[in-house]
C-alpha cells in the first residue's frame, strides 16, 4: 500500500515536536478565531500568513500551523453559535438552530461537548475521505495538459459562487477584478511592462497577502463601525457537563451521515461547507422524523451540522491539494500561502513535495485529537475570551495585520495599499459583489496566463485547442452548468436557507 | 427600491474595462516579433469579460443595500484616516506611541470609555512589541522613545 507508505511518512514529519507545537498553537488559535464572530476563518488565517512568514518557518510547519488553524476555525465557529446564537462563521448558522436552544434550556455544556465530538467525527472521516481520494485525483489530474488547466481553472470561477449564489455574474466580475490586478507588473515571460505606470513598487506587481489581508481584516472592521455592533451580546451561562455515554452514542450514527455528506460537499466544486451543514441538518431531521424535536433543543440537530460543516471542510483541501484548485475562501487563503512559499500546488506536490502534503494530511489528523482533547475541558477559556466586546477586539486584530504586513517588507506604501484594499473590499461587500473570486483571481491570474499560453505554443495559435479533448470539453460543461445552474436552483435554495435563518432570528 | 449603486459601479466598471483594454493594446511589441498569444492576449480577453459583467451590471441592477446615514459615514472616514496616519507615523512616532493613538482612538470611536481605550492600545501596543522584538527577534521601529 502506497498511501499507508506515504503517511506514515507524513505521521514522521507532524510528530516532530516543532511541528506538533505549531499545531497545538494553529488549534488553539483557530478555535479562537472561529469563535469569535466576525472573524472567518478566511480572515483569521490570511492574518496568520504575514506572521507564519516573518516566523521564517520551514514550509511544511508554516502550512501544518494553519492547516490546524482552519481545522480550529470550524471547530470554533460553533461555540458562539451555540452561547449567543450568533454564528461564529457561516457554515455554523444552523448549529444555531439547536445549538442555542439546548443552552437556553440549561444543556450548554452538553450542547459545546456534543457539538465538539460531531465535529471530531465529522473531521475524522472526511480526512479519511482525503486520504483515500487525494492521491487518485492527482494521478489522474497529471494526464491534465495547459487547456485542460486553462478550463479548470474557469470552472473554478464559475463554481466559486457556489449554487447557492445570488449573482453568477458579479461572480464572474470579481473574478475579473482578481485577474485584473494580478496582470499588473511586469510580464515573466517578454519583460513587458503591464499597468505599472512607472511605479517602483508595482513592478513585482501586487502582493496578493497585502490584499488578502487588506480585503478581510480592514473591510470587516469597517462593517463593525457600521453596524454599531462594538458592544455585543448577551451571553448564556456555561452549566457544568453531565454527559451519559449513551447521549454520546446516541449521536453516533447522526455524526457519520454527516461527516460523509459533508465531505462529499466539500470536494464537489460549488457547494461548499455552508451547503454542507444544511443538507446534513436537513437530512437528518427527515431521517428522524417524529421521533425528533428539531429546532428546540435535539442533540442530533446541533451533532449533524457539526459533522457537516467539519467534513466538508476536510474535503474542500482535495481539489486544492490535488489541483491547485480551491473551492472556498479559506482553502483560497491556504493556496496564497503556498504559493508565497514557491510550492506550485498541484498533482505534481504529491511527487514532488510529498514530505509536505503528507505531512499536513497527517498534522490534520493529530490536529483532530488535539482539538477534541482542547474543546472538552478548555471549553471555559474560550467562553471567556468570547466576552471580550469587538470594540477591544477588533482594532486589536487590525492591529497585528498592521504588524504582520509591515514586518514582511517595513514599508509604509504596503500598509496604505493594504487600506486601499481594505476601503475596496467594504464598497464591494455593499454592493453584494464576492471578495473569495477576486483573491483566487488574483492569485490564480498567473497561472492562468501562463497555461493559456502554453496551450496556444503547442497549437500554434489555434484557439480550438481549449475545447479539443473530451476532458477539457467536460470540464467547460461543468463550468457553464456551475453558471447557469445557481439562476434556476438557487433561488429555491436560497429561500429554504433564509426560512431557516429566520427561524433563529 | 433605488438600483443606483449597481449602476454607477457598472458604469465605473465599463470605464475601467475600456481603459484597460486600450491599454493592452499599447503594450510595445516583445523582442523577437509577436507571438499568437503575447503579453496583451490575457489582458484583452479580461477586458472583454468586465465589460460584459458591467454592462450587465447597468442593465439589470440588483437592489441596493442601504448605505450608512451620513454621521456612520463620518465614523468610517475617521476610521480610514485614522488607518492612514497609523501607517505614516509607525516609524516616525515608534510603535509603541503610534498603536496607543490608534488602536486607543479606534476603541474608543466604537464605544468605549476613552481611558479604557487608549488603556488598551497602551497595553496592545506593548505586549506586541516585546513579544515580537524579543520573543521572535523582528524588532519593531521605536521611533521616539529611542533616546530614552
Amino acid at each position: 500500500m502506497e498511501t499507508l507508505h506515504y503517511l506514515a511518512l507524513g505521521f514522521g514529519v507532524a510528530l516532530q515536536p516543532e511541528n506538533l507545537m505549531f499545531a497545538l498553537m494553529g488549534c488553539f488559535i483557530g478555535t479562537l478565531i472561529g469563535a469569535l464572530p466576525g472573524l472567518g476563518p478566511a480572515n483569521g488565517v490570511a492574518i496568520l500568513i504575514p506572521l507564519a512568514f516573518t516566523l521564517g518557518l520551514k514550509p511544511e510547519t508554516a502550512l501544518i500551523m494553519l492547516t490546524a488553524v482552519y481545522a480550529g476555525a470550524m471547530y470554533g465557529g460553533r461555540i458562539s453559535s451555540i452561547l449567543l446564537n450568533i454564528p461564529g462563521d457561516e457554515p455554523a448558522m444552523m448549529t444555531c438552530l439547536d445549538g442555542y436552544p439546548m443552552a437556553r434550556n440549561g444543556k450548554a455544556a452538553e450542547a459545546l461537548a456534543i457539538s465538539a465530538i460531531a465535529s471530531f467525527m465529522g473531521s475524522l472521516i472526511a480526512t479519511v475521505g482525503l486520504i483515500l481520494l487525494a492521491p487518485l485525483l492527482a494521478r489522474f489530474a497529471l494526464t491534465f495538459g495547459p487547456a485542460e488547466y486553462f478550463a479548470l481553472f474557469v470552472l473554478a470561477f464559475a463554481t466559486l459562487g457556489g449554487i447557492t449564489g445570488k449573482n453568477p455574474m458579479k461572480t464572474l466580475m470579481a473574478a475579473a477584478i482578481g485577474l485584473i490586478i494580478a496582470t499588473v507588473g511586469i510580464d515573466l515571460s517578454t519583460g513587458t511592462q503591464r499597468y505599472t505606470f512607472g511605479v517602483l513598487e508595482l513592478y513585482e506587481g501586487v502582493d496578493f497577502i497585502i490584499a488578502i489581508v487588506g480585503l478581510f481584516a480592514v473591510s470587516e472592521l469597517l462593517f463593525f463601525i457600521e453596524e454599531k455592533a462594538g458592544k455585543g451580546r448577551e451571553m448564556i451561562k456555561v452549566n457544568p457537563l453531565k454527559l451519559k455515554w449513551r447521549e454520546i452514542l446516541s449521536i453516533f450514527p447522526t455524526s457519520i451521515r454527516g461527516g460523509v455528506l459533508g465531505f462529499i460537499a466539500g470536494v464537489l466544486p460549488g457547494a461548499g461547507a455552508s451547503l454542507g451543514s444544511f443538507i446534513t441538518y436537513t437530512l437528518e431531521k427527515k431521517i428522524v422524523g417524529q421521533k425528533g424535536y428539531f429546532g428546540e433543543g435535539d442533540p442530533r440537530g446541533v451533532a449533524a451540522p457539526e459533522s457537516g460543516n467539519n467534513g466538508a471542510s476536510s474535503g474542500a483541501l482535495v481539489p486544492m491539494l490535488t489541483l491547485g484548485v480551491p473551492g472556498s475562501g479559506t482553502t483560497a487563503v491556504l493556496l496564497a500561502m503556498l504559493v508565497s512559499l514557491n510550492i506550485t500546488p498541484g498533482p505534481l506536490m504529491f511527487t514532488q513535495n510529498a514530505e509536505l502534503v503528507w505531512g499536513v494530511i497527517a498534522a490534520l489528523l493529530v490536529g483532530n485529537f488535539i482539538l477534541l482533547l482542547l474543546n472538552i475541558p478548555l471549553v471555559g477559556v474560550f467562553v471567556k475570551i468570547l466576552s471580550v466586546p469587538p470594540m477591544y477586539l477588533l482594532p486589536i486584530v487590525t492591529m497585528v495585520a498592521f504588524v504582520g504586513i509591515y514586518s514582511i517588507s517595513h514599508s509604509t506604501f504596503d500598509l496604505d495599499f493594504m487600506i486601499a484594499f481594505g476601503v475596496a473590499g467594504y464598497i464591494l461587500r455593499k454592493l453584494e459583489i464576492p471578495l473569495v473570486p477576486v483573491i483566487l483571481g488574483l492569485l490564480l491570474g498567473p497561472e492562468m496566463e501562463k497555461n493559456l499560453r502554453h496551450a496556444m505554443q503547442i497549437s500554434d495559435g489555434d484557439w480550438s485547442i481549449l475545447w479539443s479533448s473530451p476532458l477539457s470539453i467536460g470540464l467547460w460543461l461543468v463550468a457553464i452548468i456551475g453558471l447557469v445552474l445557481p439562476v434556476i436552483v438557487g433561488p429555491i435554495l436560497r429561500r429554504r436557507m433564509q426560512a431557516a435563518k429566520e427561524k433563529v432570528g | 427600491m433605488s438600483k443606483l449603486n449597481d449602476r454607477v459601479f457598472g458604469l465605473v466598471m465599463l470605464a475601467v474595462a475600456v481603459a484597460y483594454y486600450y491599454g493592452a493594446t499599447q503594450f510595445p511589441v516583445p523582442f523577437g516579433g509577436s507571438e499568437a498569444v503575447g503579453p496583451e492576449t490575457f489582458p484583452k480577453i479580461l477586458g472583454v469579460v468586465l465589460a460584459i459583467c458591467s454592462l450587465y451590471m447597468i442593465v439589470k441592477p440588483d437592489p441596493d443595500n442601504p448605505w450608512p446615514a451620513a454621521r456612520t459615514f463620518v465614523e468610517l472616514g475617521v476610521a480610514v484616516v485614522v488607518l492612514i496616519l497609523y501607517a505614516l507615523l509607525l516609524e516616525p512616532l515608534g510603535f509603541i506611541i503610534a498603536t496607543t493613538l490608534a488602536i486607543g482612538t479606534l476603541c474608543w470611536r466604537m464605544g468605549a470609555k476613552p481611558l479604557r481605550a487608549y488603556l488598551t492600545g497602551l497595553i496592545s501596543g506593548i505586549v506586541v512589541f516585546v513579544l515580537f522584538t524579543y520573543g521572535l527577534e523582528l524588532p519593531l521601529p521605536l521611533g521616539l522613545l529611542e533616546m530614552s
